[in-house]
């Protein structure tokens, strides 16, 4: 009985160290790396490290984006995210799937403009002053204008960031625009679940 | 401020085209222009086809009256240094006067300020263009100090004008390009029950 109970236990914990080392190599980063709470999870023989690993697969395609567009979403979002490894591993994988420097570098360029208008906007929004929205943002945001991901692609990306950043107007403004451009719900669903799913992950791996 | 002796001029007005003003197409030109001192590589032709372009694109166009002797070559040297900055800001810069070419070379070769002009020097020589635009002195015809910014679809959107003695101060040029420009163009500029922009 002890014996059988000891090979449960061994077999269990040598799924979790496995399952992290498929999680590693799907994103190209040595099967040694630990971080404080990768080593929690493989420890308590998380049951979750199943999901994260499922999660992570799931994103890296979708029936309503192009793989080349999953992967800049997951780039936006990783570096909005401050998330060096996901942003590595983003970046090869949108240049593994054609995406030209241009665009890779669109896709920095959306997370930290995005970034200072979810500030900003969610500031006028908060406050509903009139003031506020009188008086010019002076926020430089000429790259809006003619995105080589092109116009729709970076409201997207837009969406998926302030999604991730918490800005509730700006979510809904671009939700909006995306509408009147055309985009279905189940492709700006599936990017918001993209960007969800990368800061999700970047809480184990960063 | 300039050294130069300050002529006074007295103003007539027979046949003088009023002065462009904002909301005004620029008006269609050809003109050679100064890009280098370089032997061989010192001319280029300027139109005005480049102002309408569809890579956002704006053009700041400063005129002075006359080289080697009204203007300070100071200004254009202000002018010069501030490049990176309106390069920032999706801006061509030139500069322009009624000298020709040759002047214009002659002077950037002469003058320690202005051998490395990043801009071009616009030569109107038949005055044409001065005309057009309203900013041709009517006793010596030579071009007021005057500055132009023109958007990308190639309207005029600021008119400024110095009266010949007067200096310019590039950073209200910066300043009223960042205005013109900052559009807030993300959806998220949206306020309840208003249309989102379209752009």
């Amino acid at each position: 009985m002890r014996g059988f109970f000891i090979h449960i236990h061994l077999k269990i914990m040598n799924e979790s160290t496995e399952i992290i080392n498929e999680i590693l190599q799907s994103l190209g980063i040595d099967i040694s790396y630990r971080t404080d709470s990768i080593t929690l999870l493989e420890k308590g023989e998380s049951r979750y490290l199943r999901d994260l690993k499922l999660n992570l697969a799931s994103i890296l395609t979708s029936e309503h984006l192009s793989t080349k567009e999953c992967a800049l979403i997951g780039l936006s979002t990783a570096i909005n995210n401050n998330n060096p490894l996901l942003t590595q591993f983003f970046t090869r994988y949108a240049e593994e799937q054609g995406a030209i420097a241009a665009e890779t570098a669109e896709a920095a360029g959306c997370a930290s403009l995005l970034a200072s208008n979810n500030v900003f906007y969610r500031f006028r929004h908060f406050t509903q002053k009139e003031k506020y929205g009188q008086i010019p943002a002076r926020i430089r945001m000429q790259l809006m204008m003619k995105p080589v991901t092109g116009k729709e692609f970076f409201e997207l990306m837009s969406l998926a960031i302030s999604a991730v950043n918490g800005c509730e107007m700006c979510v809904n403004a671009h939700e909006d625009s995306l509408i009147k451009l055309g985009t279905t719900e189940e492709r700006i669903f599936d990017a918001v679940r993209i960007a969800s799913l990368v800061t999700s992950a970047g809480k184990v791996i960063f | 401020m300039c050294p130069e002796k300050v002529v006074h001029l007295q103003q007539t007005n027979n046949n003088i085209k009023d002065m462009i003003t904002i909301g005004q197409k620029f008006p269609e030109c050809s003109k050679t222009a100064v890009v280098s001192i370089e032997k061989g590589k010192e001319f280029e032709t300027i139109t005005s086809d480049f102002m309408v372009n569809d890579d956002n694109v704006w053009t700041v166009m400063f005129w002075w009256p006359k080289d080697f002797t009204f203007v300070c070559p100071t200004e254009i040297a202000e002018f010069n240094k501030s490049y990176n900055e309106f390069r920032d800001r999706d801006t061509r810069l030139i500069g322009a006067s009624t000298d020709t070419e040759f002047v214009h070379a002659a002077w950037r070769r002469d003058h320690d300020d202005l051998r490395d002009l990043k801009f071009p020097m616009l030569a109107d020589t038949s005055k044409s263009l001065a005309e057009d635009l309203g900013i041709l002195e009517p006793n010596e015809k030579i071009a007021y100090r005057a500055t132009f910014i023109v958007d990308p679809t190639g309207i005029i959107r600021w008119v400024s004008v110095n009266d010949l003695s007067v200096g310019r101060n590039v950073k209200e040029v910066l300043r009223v390009l960042d205005a013109l420009q900052t559009d807030e163009l993300c959806p998220c500029n949206w306020v309840k029950g208003e249309e989102t922009l379209s752009v």
